[in-house]
């Protein structure tokens, strides 16, 4: 029996195989019932027992190894016509995908929120106050007398004599420290108002007062953290200015300028060629500040200081109007 | 303040580069606003003498000048009046430029060849004056080029001088500051006063002061047979670079002087001065005046008055009255040089709405050693300008004062500033600025603080002095000693956190409004005079009627900002705002609210390829809000509401716990149309107190059931009249094994079908198919047994 040809035949038949209808075939006629080893299988019979069993054995051989072989093609062409079907039948992958709908929080909102956190890494809590505030809150307690320019009609909305809206968050540090004694670390962040609306007022805008009341808290400590703050806000190359200043409820008092953030302190109309933008105010608290709200000014000293937040975010964004802020144009606010 | 550079140089030697001393006069908290520098913007004009004036053949108004250039002589044909021969004038030649696009041409004038033109002040962009020819100064030749000259050239600082530093609104105050600044001192003017021996000024004047707590020190001179006339160049200059008009010598030399110095003046006719008199006096009672603008002035008591021997002629600091104001003939001129109590001329300028540069300087106080100083300084320069003769002496009342001393100690200052100045150190800066040092000892200094400092009176607001004069950029940047102390998260921060997370999840935009409104939103919402929300507070000095009074309502600004946006092409919006309402309770009891608003309209998206998707209806709205008090920890329910302004088709009260924690549903289209939008908003305002109190944040594990669920789906009709939620909570009170109840299918035919999905779970063993039917029964039964249910088969 000439097993040597039934490798050659089964060889020959495999070589058929184009694809994976081919290999089915194929493999039917050569391991079906009536294949070609079923075929020298039946040759058997005719062979003497010695024979027999090695002739089998070889017949074995053969067949599972075209078995692997078989398989391996039938995958093998099986994979090739998935791939193929598949590609006839993609979809168009660059058509638009179903965006689940995200929200925007307002640039404020941004801006009031990284302010929070900067100022609550450094340990300060948040108080908050009235937006319709006591003319003793907001003026007298913070030693702006009654005949001081800041309490013109002008400039504050009264409800009646007596009562206004806020002009600033400061009224937080007077409430703040009538309700708890030193030490005082805080930040107050709110809505207050003034009498303006133009490019670059509203009658409603945002603020965030600090305040850190001590044993010995010094202008240097002042200038400290409020470094920390400006290098966290704008980067840490952010160049700063403290400059003196006039605020009747701090002595002294100082105001802090970055460097222009659009030209760089080369001088343009944003900072009035001055190289510098004013970004907040601040002092060490007025002494007659603590008399109005009965800490002994011998024994602490305290830093304040002021900012406003659109004013704030008008840096970081470049936003030139704002007025912005309060229109509420989808077309802004998807920017943030 | 704007301070002119030549003028600041003659009290201070300015050796420093004007940019450089810009930024050190902010960096001394004399903020410099601007720089302005004045060149010449013309050429080709040179300084001619006329040496002969001829009328005009064919023209009245025009003369026909013959000028002398020093090369040359030109004839020019000029309309001025002002010119009179041997003037010396500046002459545009033929081809000078006066402006880019202006240049002078030899030109026929009525038949006269004119080889040039005469130029005004204006013209040469030197002042405002265009009245007639600019006559040179004598200090410029005959063909001196004037784009070359000194008064073509000018620089001015700007300077915002802080509301109590009254003592820098002067040149002379700035140059005190610029002498500390430089390691200078500031000198005043040196000048003899040239007075008539022969008349005693006590024969001609009298002065009395009735209250010295009002005005301390006054003081009046005089001069006769002035003449009243156009100051010459260079005042009228000045003024004109400090944002004053000149307009006549005597008048001038008044702003003059106070630029220069500080100290505010005023000139009386003193032929119109009844009895030769002054008496300062404070008003006992409301009067009339008439001030020199021709406005009557209600005079109160309390105002201090300048009066002659029948009446008021000034009040006193703000302004002169008609009936004794310099007139052009005005010879004989009294000239007061006072100081006036700061507050009372404060209270009188307000009350009056007279903001005048006098007014600005007395309200902030002046130098009170330095009025007299001042009077001679005018009468000098009067002098100077007007002739006449001045009076020997003067008449003045002077309450004199000790200047104050403050006793402060160095580790005070150190302690504060978180420095290491030595002692030699501050008291040189403080000398700079002229606060000496009177007495010292080994811990601290006592500090003499001279009159014209009324911001300085106590040890803080001489720390403040050293620091600034020390520098700022000098102090160091420290950390502050302090106990750490963790921040502790408020419930209302948490929710508040929640919230935010919670819209930008959901795909809202905050939005931030004012918190004003108008009374007529109010209306418009169909408010009733008895509810919380028409309880408003007005403002009394509002920006606009739209904005007269604290919102007690969120949605109307909204709806205009909705109104807004859809105006501008965006259809599909989601807004979120949280904000505070006011309330008016009792008198001075007012109320702040905060509140969450939610507006829907639109659809999701304008347009999909895949699918389309769905307008926004009521269910969207309710979704939001029950999702919120969900993440709130909130249990609320929803029940018909009376808002006037909801349409009440889709619209609910929200609650919980039996109080009302806001409404939710869509706004009525009337009043929509009112607010100009056109399609339907669905929205919800919720009051986060409330929410607050009833909520719970507490997170709280329960076990995962480990045996399986059964599910059982049940169809019912139900009436209208039965709602839904109630039917939900009915079936889920049937057993604690019922673990949830769903609807999943509605439809209405004569009746509304409802389908609903029961889910059956015990935590202690696998639900055995009986126990579930006889649940299922049970429901069945219980449900049937409501009026208006029957089961659908």
């Amino acid at each position: 029996m000439d097993i040597s040809g039934l490798k050659e035949k089964i060889k020959s038949e495999i070589s058929r195989i184009a694809n994976a209808d081919d290999a089915k075939q194929v493999k039917v006629s050569i391991l079906g019932r009536k294949g070609i080893v079923a075929e020298y299988l039946d040759k058997l019979k005719t062979l003497d027992k010695d024979q027999r069993r090695d002739a089998g054995k070889a017949i074995n051989e053969i067949k599972s190894w075209a078995d692997g072989r078989l398989g391996e093609l039938e995958k093998q062409f099986g994979e090739i016509e998935r791939r193929k079907r598949e590609a006839a039948s993609r979809i168009d992958i660059t058509m638009p995908g179903t965006v689940p709908l995200f929200g925007r929080k307002h640039p404020i909102t941004i801006t009031l929120e990284e302010i929070i956190r900067i100022f609550s890494s450094l340990g300060f809590a948040v108080e908050e106050g009235p937006d319709i505030e006591s003319e003793h809150y907001n003026f007298e307690a913070l030693n702006i007398p009654s005949d001081h320019p800041a309490r013109d009609m002008q400039d504050t909305f009264y409800i009646n004599p007596g009562i206004v809206l806020r002009t600033h968050t400061s009224p937080v540090q007077i409430r703040t420290m009538e309700a708890k004694l030193p030490p005082v670390k805080i930040i107050a962040p709110g809505s207050v108002y003034r009498c303006d609306n133009d490019i670059s007022h509203t009658p409603m805008f945002h603020q965030v007062e600090g305040l850190m009341v001590d044993k010995s808290v010094r202008f240097s400590d002042l200038k400290g953290i409020l470094t920390i703050f400006i290098h966290e806000m704008f980067g840490p190359d952010t160049p700063l200015r403290f400059r003196p200043s006039y605020f009747p409820f701090t002595e002294p008092s100082a105001e802090v300028d970055i460097g222009c953030v659009i030209c760089r302190g080369e001088g343009c109309r944003v900072c009035k060629d001055t190289g510098w933008l004013e970004i907040l105010g601040s002092g060490m608290v007025h002494p007659q500040v603590f008399r109005n709200v009965g800490y002994d000014q011998e024994e602490i000293t305290g830093f304040a200081f002021g900012m406003g937040v659109e004013r704030i975010a008008m840096i970081k964004f470049g936003i030139d109007d704002i007025r912005q802020f309060y229109y509420n144009d989808v077309r802004f606010l998807a920017q943030f | 303040m704007k301070i002119p550079i030549e003028w600041l140089n003659e009290f201070v030697v300015i050796d420093i580069d004007i940019d450089d001393l810009a930024k050190r006069l902010t960096m001394r908290g004399l903020e410099v606003e601007g720089v302005e520098r004045f060149t010449p913007r013309f050429t080709g004009v040179v300084a001619a003498t006329i040496t002969k004036i001829a009328p005009h053949p064919d023209a009245d108004s025009l003369s026909v000048c013959s000028v002398n250039t020093g090369k040359e002589d030109l004839t020019i044909v000029c309309g001025a009046p002002n010119i009179s021969v041997n003037d010396r004038v500046p002459l545009a030649m033929v081809g000078a430029a006066l402006d880019k696009d202006f240049v002078v041409g030899k030109r026929a004038v009525r038949g006269i060849e004119s080889y040039g033109m005469l130029c005004s002040e204006k013209e040469l962009g030197i002042s405002d004056d265009h009245s007639g020819i600019f006559i040179l100064p004598e200090e410029i030749s005959t063909g001196t080029v004037i784009a070359e000259s000194p008064i073509a050239y000018d620089t001015v600082i700007d300077i915002s001088v802080p509301p109590n530093r009254g003592d820098c609104l002067s040149v002379f105050g700035i140059a005190r500051e610029v002498a500390s600044i430089l390691r200078q001192r500031a000198k005043l003017p040196i000048f003899t006063l040239d007075a008539a021996s022969d008349q005693k000024i006590e024969d001609q004047v009298g002065l009395t002061i009735q209250d010295t707590g009002a005005c301390p020190r006054y003081i009046l001179k005089l001069i006769k047979g002035i003449s009243i006339g156009q100051s010459p160049f260079w005042i009228r200059r000045r003024i004109t670079r400090c944002g004053m008009r000149p307009i006549n010598n005597i008048v001038d030399v008044t702003n003059y002087v106070m630029l220069e110095l500080g100290q505010p003046l005023h000139a009386f006719d003193y032929e119109r001065l009844s009895e030769s008199r002054i008496d300062v006096r404070v008003a006992r009672e409301p009067s009339t005046f008439t001030t020199l603008d021709s406005v009557d002035r209600q005079l109160e008591p309390g105002d201090i008055l300048i009066c002659d021997g029948s009446g008021p002629v000034a009040i006193a600091g703000i302004m002169g009255g008609e009936n004794s104001e310099i007139t052009a003939s005005t010879t004989n001129m009294a000239l007061e040089s006072a100081y006036f109590n700061p507050f009372s001329i404060r209270a009188t300028a307000r009350r009056l709405g007279i903001r005048s540069e006098a007014s600005l300087r007395f309200e902030k106080g002046i130098d009170i050693d330095n009025v007299g100083y001042a009077a001679d300084r005018a009468m000098f320069l009067m002098h100077q300008l007007g002739g006449g003769t001045v009076i020997n002496g003067q008449r003045e009342i002077f309450e004199k004062r000790e200047p104050r001393t403050i006793y402060i100690t160095y580790s005070n200052i150190n302690g504060l500033l978180g420095t290491h100045i030595s002692h030699e150190a501050m008291t040189r800066a403080l000398r700079s600025i002229e606060l000496h040092v009177m007495k010292e000892n080994e811990n601290g200094f006592t500090i003499t603080i001279p009159n014209f400092r009324h911001d300085i009176s106590e040890a803080a607001d001489v720390i403040e002095e050293i620091s600034r004069v020390h520098g700022f950029e000098h102090i160091p940047d420290t950390s502050p000693v302090a106990v750490l102390k963790p921040q502790k998260l408020t419930n209302k921060d948490r929710s508040l956190n929640i919230v935010r997370e919670y819209c930008l999840g959901t795909g809202f935009f905050e939005i931030i409004n004012f918190s004003f409104f108008s009374t007529k939103d109010i209306e418009l919402f169909r408010i009733p005079e008895n509810d919380e929300r028409s309880r408003y507070v007005p403002i009394m000095n509002p920006i606009s009627r739209d904005w007269g009074v604290m919102r007690t309502m969120m949605m109307p600004a909204i709806l205009k900002c909705i109104a807004y946006n859809l105006n501008r092409g965006s259809k599909n919006l989601r807004f979120f705002e949280k904000g505070k309402v006011f309330f008016q309770g009792k008198p001075h009891d007012i109320r702040e609210e905060t509140i969450l608003c939610f507006a829907l309209t639109g659809r999701e998206k304008e347009y999909f390829w895949k699918e389309k998707y769905p307008d926004y209806d009521y269910f969207d709205i309710k979704g939001i809000v029950e999702g919120l008090m969900e993440q709130l920890g909130a249990n609320c329910e929803f029940s018909p509401t009376a808002e006037p302004f909801l349409d009440q088709r889709c619209s609910a009260d929200i609650k919980i716990d039996g109080v009302k924690a806001g409404w939710i549903g869509s706004i009525r289209d009337d009043i929509l149309k009112v607010y100009e939008i056109e399609q339907t908003i669905y929205c919800a305002e919720l009051r986060f107190d409330i929410i607050l109190q009833k909520g719970n944040l507490t997170l709280q594990y329960k076990p995962i059931p480990r045996f399986p669920q059964a599910t059982r789906d049940f169809s019912f009709f139900v009436d209208d009249a039965v709602p839904i939620s109630a039917v939900v909570q009915k079936i889920k009170d049937i057993s604690p094994l019922i673990v949830s109840v769903g609807i999943f299918d509605m439809f209405r035919k004569e009746m509304r079908s409802v389908s609903i999905r029961v889910v059956f779970q015990s935590f202690e063993e696998t639900l055995t198919d009986e126990r579930v039917n006889s649940l299922q029964e049970k429901i069945i039964e219980e449900m049937t047994n409501i009026d208006g249910i029957s089961l659908r088969v």
